[in-house]
């Protein structure tokens, strides 16, 4: 044998050895894992039952003055639940669902169905998947939360006098501020409605910057940072309503709207479901229409929201489609976020 | 000690030899190529379940077809191949049913005498880790009889023995030799597209590999593999782009002793799946890792073999160029695909898996794809199944000149990572495999005669609780085949294959992100029996005219409507040219 055919024996007969270690070693490494995959299967099949039941932290809550209460329960086992606060004069619902074997929830008092809290009573109630157990408690709301961002109207005042509403000569109509019992925020909303056979528009209000004693609405100049707000009710029996709300921009910052040479932002509301719901758009993201179609910018096209000078509020529905109707309340910019109601 | 390089002399690449030989034996510089199909299928549907009085019990289907492909050698370092597909089904006429569709397209050559290359179609695998096409369950290694069907379904979906994928793209390969050390380093590489953009919200997708293969002697090799999977970012709208590395290392050990060769393999690597996105904790990132070696033993001589295989695939590897299956258990059945007065959809079942089309993918998959725990719960997705670690043992016989031969198989599993219990599920799969070659007692001893019999049983098992119902689901499968020549060139075929199952099982439901959010309980018993008869006149070996007829019952659990036979008369004939 030569010398490199025994240089090579050699270093495959270390190879070899190196390996079977590399394998030993590698196997070694591979153990079980003490986690597992997917939903642990005695959450599925374990018995239920409630280990520590729902207790309220602060059950005379001041949203007002920014309190907060906290939901605590504990369960045997992981398992979908549904807490609910329940404002039995407004009909305000905060509902909140986990997968968990606890409840461990800090309420603000914010509102995940329409209407908002009012000064209440509340039911609290706590419900889980496939089971009967249901807890209850009850607490009260002594105030409303504060309003959040710069609040256009809340039509708790009725409407601002710097605006200026348009309404067609058509039938029933009926734009007017209401005290009904049935507002989304406070004890007043906006009732648009009416039928009009010759033309879509049927009413609408220009909301000018000078109503509220600017030049230009006090809005951040980043429009990824600014969301327009409103909450529309659409009633059940009618369903051709449709809310187009624009936004007119001083580009050249002479403090006016020059139509067909400066931006005009705007987008559609139709549809969707039955009762009140909270519209937000940020602003970067509201584009130009025409006829309902997205088009090119008119202005410069940049989105300046601190050049804002008008916003309309338009209510819409088809000549042939008779009567229409939308209410209208609490509409707000607010900035770094859209709106928590 | 630097090594020094003697010389680099160009590797007489295998298609540059292929195509000197070709050119060598046929100086045509066009040939035509392809192959003719003429299939015809007479279905009878027959419930015992109820009265079914809606399901329309008869169906007869079937097309012609021709692929027609030519090959151009404008040059000996170059090969073009276009191949079209003219296809008519049974009561088309007059342009009705037929279609053209262009089959195959690819440009091959060597470019400068050093890289190999292959643009258009192109088949490719690497390693059972990377890229490897496994075959599909139940019908692969079955007698020849049902082989005439899956080898149709094979051929259409360009499935080759070799388990490459069929991919568009290119692919380029060049080698060296070196004169001390190292005896040749090669490397190869591939690129091809795996989705199209839609200019909206899906972009480029791109398989892309690389693999270099260092040969020290005839005795030991080693290689290294990189595929990665992903998205071309800026091809549509979408921010959100998708990445899917596969990283292995490969060793190869051979060395005879006597009459003993002594073979080891062995292959690790990592994996990582994700998206990036700018909310990326939306979805989330899988990060894997394996290990596989193996040992085996044969001697030449004595036609015996055995050999031991140690596995670990963590929970969390993904691969999805090894790990893509064939059978789409989701897609549509063309027959019979709705039975019963309720009109239920049917469940796929073996049958199918012979001939259904629609059940077959082209394209690689980025998720794990749904498959049936009564056909194969313990490698469904071939080698590369995830989260699974175990010991393979296996023995053959298998001697020249000697009638009988045969190999056994046994894995004993279990998984890495509970799936919703921390206990782990274990894995046992016996096989046995025996053929009868009886040619050599036949008069004349120039007719086949062959009789196969196999037989598997897989059990998957794990410990319950109190609450949590234990796992224990068992399959067997049983399989037997006649192939007799009773004259020259007439064939009688029989074949039978039974599949029975029992048992309880959870199957992880997975979300689009591959998380498993929920687990669906199986309480299976049934079973599938495909008898078939048969008889072949083989014009030459690469043609041949068969009829067959078919009985398949179907029994199972999950769907009252469930219980029905399916009668098939098929008629195939088959040209290669």
């Amino acid at each position: 044998m030569d010398v490199a055919l025994s240089n090579q024996f050699l270093i495959m007969k270390k190879l070899q050895y190196l390996f079977a270690i590399a394998l030993v070693a590698g196997l070694q490494a591979c153990k079980p894992e003490e986690t597992f995959d997917g939903p642990n299967l005695e959450d599925i099949y374990g018995p239920f039952f409630i280990e520590e039941t729902l207790t309220i932290s602060d059950d005379s809550l001041d949203l007002a003055s920014g309190e907060t209460t906290q939901f605590n329960a504990t369960f045997s086992k992981n398992l979908n639940w549904k807490l609910e606060v329940h404002g039995m004069s407004s009909g305000a619902r905060h509902v909140h669902e986990e997968f968990s074997s606890k409840v461990d929830f800090s309420w603000n008092g914010s509102t995940t169905i329409l209407p908002m809290f009012r000064q209440e009573t509340c039911e609290v109630m706590l419900t889980f998947d496939n089971q009967l157990d249901t807890l209850r408690d009850t607490m009260e709301v002594l105030s409303i939360r504060p309003l959040q961002g710069f609040v256009l109207s809340d039509f708790e005042s009725g409407l601002n006098p710097g605006w200026a509403p348009f309404i067609q000569n058509g039938a029933n109509m009926s734009f007017t501020v209401r005290s009904d019992g049935q507002a989304a925020q406070g004890n007043n909303y906006y009732d648009m409605g009416g039928a009009v056979t010759w033309d879509w528009l049927i009413g609408l209000i220009d909301m000018p910057a000078s109503a509220y004693n600017v030049e230009h609405f006090p809005l951040s100049n980043n429009a990824n940072n600014v969301f327009f707000n409103a909450m529309i009710y659409k009633p059940s029996a009618y369903d051709n309503g449709l809310t187009l709300i624009q936004f007119r921009e001083d580009d050249n910052g002479d403090g006016t709207y020059s139509n067909g040479v400066e931006d005009l932002w705007a987008f559609e509301i139709s549809g969707g479901t039955d009762g009140w719901s909270t519209i937000s758009r940020k602003y970067e993201d509201i584009v130009t229409l025409v006829n309902g179609a997205e088009t090119t910018p008119i202005g410069n096209g940049l989105h300046e929201p601190d050049k804002l000078v008008q916003v309309s509020i338009l209510f819409l529905a088809n000549p042939a489609s008779g009567y229409s109707q939308a209410y209208l309340d609490y509409v707000t910019f607010t900035e770094g976020g859209p709106l928590q109601p | 000690m630097k090594m020094k390089i003697n010389h680099i002399p160009l590797v007489v690449l295998s298609l540059c030899g292929v195509l000197q030989t070709h050119a060598q034996q046929d100086t045509r510089k066009i040939t035509f190529v392809g192959a003719a199909r003429a299939q015809f299928y007479s279905d009878n549907y027959n419930s015992y379940y109820e009265e079914d009085t809606v399901t329309t019990a008869k169906l007869n289907s079937g097309n012609t077809l021709v692929d027609l492909g030519v090959n151009i050698r404008p040059n000996p370092q170059m090969e073009i191949q276009g191949m079209v597909r003219v296809r008519n089904d049974y009561g088309g006429f007059w342009g009705a049913g037929v279609s053209f569709d262009v089959r195959q397209l690819y440009v091959k050559g060597v470019a400068g005498g050093i890289v190999r290359y292959q643009l258009g179609d192109i088949n490719y695998k690497l390693t059972p880790y990377t890229l490897w096409n496994s075959n599909q369950e139940m019908i692969s290694g079955v007698p020849f009889l049902f082989q005439q069907q899956t080898n149709v379904v094979n051929y259409d979906h360009f499935y080759s023995n070799d388990n490459s994928w069929r991919q568009q793209g290119a692919s380029a390969e060049v080698g060296f030799e070196f004169g001390k050390f190292i005896k040749e380093i090669g490397i190869k590489t591939v690129a091809t597209r795996v989705k199209t953009s839609d200019f909206s919200q899906t972009n480029d997708r791109i398989f892309s590999g690389i693999n270099i293969s260092v040969i020290q002697s005839e005795h030991l090799r080693a290689g290294f593999n990189y595929v990665n999977v992903f998205d071309i970012y800026g091809t549509s709208r979408s921010a959100t782009t998708f990445h899917h590395p596969v990283m292995t290392a490969t060793f190869g050990y051979r060395r005879k002793t006597g009459g003993w060769l002594h073979s080891m393999d062995a292959e690790a690597g990592r994996s990582k799946w994700y998206y990036t996105e700018e909310d990326a904790d939306s979805v989330p990132a899988w990060q894997g890792k394996f290990a596989d070696a193996k040992y085996k033993l044969q001697h030449d001589g004595m036609g015996i073999s055995g050999g031991v295989q140690l596995k670990y695939v963590s929970s969390d590897f993904r691969s999805m160029g090894a790990q893509t299956k064939r059978v789409n258990f989701n897609g549509p059945l063309n027959a019979f695909q709705r039975v019963g007065n309720d009109q239920a959809l049917r469940p796929v079942s073996m049958i199918d898996l012979m001939r259904e089309s629609g059940l077959y993918t082209l394209q690689l998959q980025t998720n794990l794809m749904a498959f049936n725990p009564q056909y194969d719960n313990i490698t469904p997705y071939g080698e590369a199944t995830p989260n699974r670690q175990a010991m393979i043992l296996s023995a053959g016989y298998d001697k020249k000149n000697m009638p009988v031969s045969g190999q056994l198989l046994y894995y004993r599993g279990q998984e890495v990572r509970g799936e919703g219990t921390t206990t782990l599920r274990n894995f046992e799969r016996q096989e046995a495999n025996v053929t009868f070659n009886a040619k050599n007692y036949l008069a004349g001893k120039d007719r086949d005669a062959l009789v196969s019999v196999r037989m598997r049983n897989d059990r998957t098992t794990r410990q319950g609780s109190e609450t949590v119902p234990a796992v224990d689901l068992s399959s067997k499968t049983l399989t037997a085949g006649i192939d007799f020549e009773w004259k020259k060139q007439w064939h009688l075929l029989a074949a039978f294959q039974m599949l029975t199952y029992e048992g309880f099982e959870f199957k992880g439901v997975r979300d689009e992100n591959q998380e498993i959010f929920n687990f669906t309980e199986l309480n299976l018993k049934g079973s599938e029996q495909l008898a078939s008869i048969g008889a072949k006149y083989a014009f030459s070996e690469k043609s041949f005219l068969s009829v067959q007829y078919y009985q398949f019952l179907n029994n199972t659990n999950q769907l009252d409507q469930a219980l029905y036979t399916n009668k098939q008369w098929m008629l195939l004939y088959q040209i290669n040219f």
